[in-house]
């Protein structure tokens, strides 16, 4: 065989920079939650755990240095949020996933008349703009009356993330051989059954790949979220979001590092779990 | 096959009412609201109006609503702006798949892993980092004040350069993905086979590569164009009054003005241009790619 | 004694994607009897697959009738026939191991759990995969999981067992293993079988009956003797083993004529008028041409292949190309060398030429 001749050095070494250009903003927000900065956290001074502390309430960061602010507002806010955050994202995930699921197997199994309109129909949430829709939402629930809440967020949610799901899990079954499901209605088992037996089990590793993306995108989302909330239902994103709109605040790197830190853990577990179905 | 028909129809049902419900019913209800008389103190009066378009596209009556030209001004700002993203991500990216698609497989799965996980962090941080990193007293002033390349900190922050760099950094694993999968299934061969008949590397990379990677190209640009076009977060962090885009009028006819059948206006034409370009790219993109992969 | 499955009549059409139709099943008739090992033998896309996936409930016919020990299945969905499959793909569940995947039909019955184990145990001794049963499909080989499916299928007892070219993924020698375990398999487990194939070797080794068939219609039927010996048709005689085909006029006497004026023997029995004569290769024998017998066929070897054990000929006979098989006996032949062609009148086999 003919042996290929190698890349120049110099794609190898923009590669690297072009991954550490998309690491570099992550490592800066957690290398700065360690400053011990006040007035300016862009610059390091010296080490220290204090905004870890006072972002659980273990420490009242102390008014030094000549500034008078006590920065961590509320950690019963912060925490409130999460928790919203956390029932908004479970709740869309079970129902997108439903009903992303349920598409993705009668658009693989059935053939019928309106398949390509249902499979048009399917990319356009994702494709809508964010903004778009959170308007879209937001005079649809109030002509109607609805009370915007937690309830009107995970509506919003479901309506763009059942397509993600469906993607997902459109994709693991287009390489599902078909025989599976003859093979258990031919060994006796009516569709019900190898439902559950055959299908479901198989699908597993699409539907679970779709509910994580679901929940992740869901307790991430801001534009949509932005619209459709009501005023006691903040989400962590529209927490962080009005801090950010009210000036940079040394606390920010912290809550940023415990969140990415967060998305590392699940993102890297979900790969683990992936990796070891392979074998 | 009355029982398949129950079945399809219980798989069905659920999505066809989700979204007929809840996505058809707020498309069609920004329709309807975007040629509504706006009220007096927010609302709307339920009376056919044309003037919100005529507030963008020039017909306004002059004494209850004006024409003003900067709407299609920033129209067109966004959509050069979602370009311009396109085609740093594009940039940027087309160079490292390669790299990428010629490393042992355990490694291009670690690689492509990197490239997503970002993705899997909160956005809003993300971009609260280029904050950190762009602003007068930040990373980049810090470095370029200590080795003495600049006197004054460079003004990068809530510039459009800013809200481009955002959305280059946020929407790179759209443009990665598409144009990764096509590069990785190129034909080595082929480019061999040209190298064989004479073709300089130019001539290859024009004649070979570049036409068989297009389909990866042209979908990730959409895929990095229409997020981009309609975004207002990303203007919002980063841009400040210079970076403004359509999205943050939208979201300024809602939030603040209290016009929503103007904001419902905005968001048509925003809308309007989103069809367009899924529109091109289903009947011309897709075409000519799956003319080259028949070729 | 009635047979297990009867075909009437069965139609099946299907759109092409160009907007026409094509007729996958036109008129099929068979019966399959107990104990039966009849093969469905024909190119791709002649109907075989369909009409095993009809009989087993995977597909609907639009016209004729299928019936299962004497009931109509017409609207019974493929989870309640009593007949099961093994599939090309095998379709082994992945996520289950395979003594799970042998006891899924029995699962589903509501088996209970021990008694289930048990029974798949003793398929697993029957197929040779004793103490197999903890592992999972992918750890197996192609071979072994082949058995699986057997096990799988066959542990319901069904009245008819359907295989759908399930050697195909497997290599030459396992093959040929397999065609001899599978037929002492149907012997030992006295169900009938019904094969689909595209391979005329593995008709012709294992099946009571083959069906050929071409474009939805059934060519013949007949014992794999009958169908190498007795082709009814063209297409039959060339697509089960070589052949040689020629256009004769019968005389009568025992003779017949070929166009280009040479006189075959032929069966006594074979009346007048035009007709096709076959004779397969292994049915010719070579001599040279100086010592030739009275009636022999004077011919020019044009090429020949060496297999070993046999040798295959090319010979020029007036100009067109006969083919001979012999057994490689030390003689020397060479390209170009005058022979002679003799053979068993009885073993040339004559067809109206119509087909």
């Amino acid at each position: 065989m003919r042996k290929i001749r190698p890349w120049p050095l110099t794609l190898t070494l923009y590669s690297l920079l072009f991954f550490c250009f998309i690491y570099l903003p992550l490592v800066v927000v957690i290398v700065f939650s360690f400053n011990s900065n006040v007035l300016d956290m862009a610059s390091w001074e010296s080490f220290t755990f204090d905004w870890y502390l006072g972002l659980f309430g273990l420490r009242e960061v102390a008014p030094s240095q000549g500034t008078s602010a006590i920065y961590v507002e509320s950690t019963d806010q912060l925490l409130n949020a999460l928790k919203n955050s956390l029932i908004v994202a479970t709740f869309t995930t079970i129902i997108s996933t439903t009903i992303g699921t349920a598409t993705a197997i009668a658009m693989a199994r059935h053939r019928f008349r309106l398949r390509g309109t249902y499979q048009g129909v399917m990319m356009l949430p994702m494709m809508m703009p964010d903004i778009v829709l959170g308007i879209g939402l937001l005079i649809f629930f109030i002509t109607l009356g609805f009370k915007l809440s937690l309830l009107t967020i995970i509506i919003g949610h479901c309506t763009f993330l059942s397509s993600y799901v469906f993607i997902v899990v459109q994709a693991r079954m287009a390489g599902l051989d078909p025989a599976l499901e003859e093979a258990s209605a031919d060994l006796g088992a009516n569709e019900w059954v190898t439902f559950r037996k055959v299908l479901l089990p198989q699908l597993m590793p699409g539907v679970v790949g779709g509910a994580m993306l679901a929940f992740i995108i869901s307790m991430d989302d801001l534009v949509i979220t932005y619209f459709i909330a009501g005023t006691d239902s903040t989400t962590l994103p529209m927490f962080i979001f009005s801090m950010i709109r009210r000036g940079v605040k040394p606390e920010i790197n912290a809550i940023a590092t415990l969140l990415i830190l967060a998305s590392l853990i699940i993102a890297g577990a979900g790969l683990y779990l992936r990796s070891r179905r392979v074998e | 096959m009355r029982r398949q028909r129950l079945f399809l129809l219980g798989l069905l049902s659920p999505v066809t009412l989700y979204l007929g419900v809840f996505f058809f019913g707020p498309l069609a209800i920004i329709a309807v609201f975007s040629v509504l008389e706006p009220g007096l103190y927010g609302g709307v009066e339920w009376n056919f109006y044309h003037w919100n378009y005529g507030r963008i596209f020039g017909w306004a009556d002059g004494v209850v609503e004006w024409y003003e030209p900067v709407y299609l001004k920033i129209l067109f700002r966004s959509m050069l702006m979602a370009a311009f993203t396109v085609i740093a991500c594009l940039i940027l990216v087309y160079p490292v798949t390669f790299w990428v698609s010629r490393l042992p497989q355990r490694a291009q799965l670690f690689f492509m892993f990197l490239i997503t996980l970002p993705f899997f962090t909160s956005l809003i941080i993300r971009l609260y980092a280029w904050l950190v990193i762009l602003k007068p007293s930040g990373l980049i002033n810090d470095v370029l004040l200590g080795i003495g390349l600049i006197e004054t900190p460079l003004d990068m922050l809530f510039t459009r350069f800013a809200v481009v760099l955002g959305m280059v950094y946020v929407m790179i694993p759209f443009m990665f993905l598409p144009v990764y999968s096509s590069v990785e299934r190129l034909d080595r061969t082929l480019i061999e086979a040209s190298g064989d008949l004479g073709a300089r590397g130019w001539q290859t990379f024009l004649k070979v590569i570049l036409p068989q990677t297009l389909p990866g190209i042209a979908g990730g640009s959409v895929l990095v164009f229409i997020p981009s076009v309609g975004n207002f977060i990303i203007p919002d962090v980063l841009g400040g009054a210079k970076g403004l885009m359509i999205g943050n009028l939208v979201e300024q006819q809602f939030l603040d003005a209290r016009n929503w059948p103007f904001g419902a206006a905005l968001s048509m034409v925003i809308m309007a241009v989103v069809l367009t370009v899924m529109l091109i790219y289903a009947t011309k993109i897709v075409r000519a790619g799956q003319r080259i992969g028949e070729v | 004694m009635q047979p297990i499955l009867q075909i009437r009549d069965a139609r099946r059409t299907y759109a092409t994607p160009e907007g026409g139709t094509v007729n996958a099943l036109d008129g099929v008739n068979l019966d399959v009897g107990a104990n039966e090992f009849v093969t469905l033998l024909g190119p791709s896309g002649c109907g075989k697959t369909t009409l095993l996936r009809a009989i087993a409930g995977f597909e609907e016919l639009d016209g004729g009738a299928i019936h299962l020990e004497g009931a109509d299945m017409r609207g019974i969905p493929a989870f309640r026939r009593p007949v099961n499959t093994v599939f090309q793909s095998y379709a082994l569940f992945s996520h289950m191991s395979v003594a799970r995947n042998v006891a899924y039909s029995l699962e589903v019955a509501g088996v209970g759990k021990s008694e289930r184990m048990q029974r798949a145990g003793e398929m697993l001794d029957l197929v040779g995969l004793s103490g197999m049963g903890a592992r999972k499909p992918s750890q197996l080989s192609g071979g072994q999981r082949q058995r699986v499916a057997l096990a799988r299928s066959l542990i319901a007892r069904p009245r008819i067992l359907l295989l759908d070219e399930p050697l195909s993924a497997l290599d030459r020698q396992l093959r040929q293993q397999m065609q001899v375990e599978l037929k002492n398999l149907q012997d030992e487990v006295g169900v009938s079988f019904v094969f689909v194939t595209h391979d005329q070797e593995e008709a012709l080794t294992m099946s009571d009956r083959i069906v050929v068939m071409k474009a939805g219609q059934i060519e013949q039927i007949g014992s794999p003797r009958e169908i190498y010996r007795r082709p009814a048709t063209r297409f039959v005689a060339d697509f089960i083993g070589e052949t040689n085909m020629v256009a004769v006029a019968l005389t009568g006497d025992g003779k017949a004529t070929t166009d280009g004026g040479l006189v075959l023997a032929v069966p006594s029995d074979s009346g007048t008028g035009r007709a096709t004569a076959i004779l397969r290769p292994s049915d010719l024998s070579l001599t040279a041409a100086d010592c030739a017998p009275n009636g022999a066929i004077p011919g020019t070897i044009r090429q020949e292949i060496y297999l070993g054990s046999e040798l295959h000929f090319l010979i020029d006979v007036g100009g067109s190309i006969w083919r001979v098989t012999a057994r490689d006996d030390g003689r020397d032949y060479h390209t170009g060398m005058r022979v002679a062609l003799t053979y068993d009148p009885a073993n040339v086999h004559l067809m109206p030429e119509a087909v």
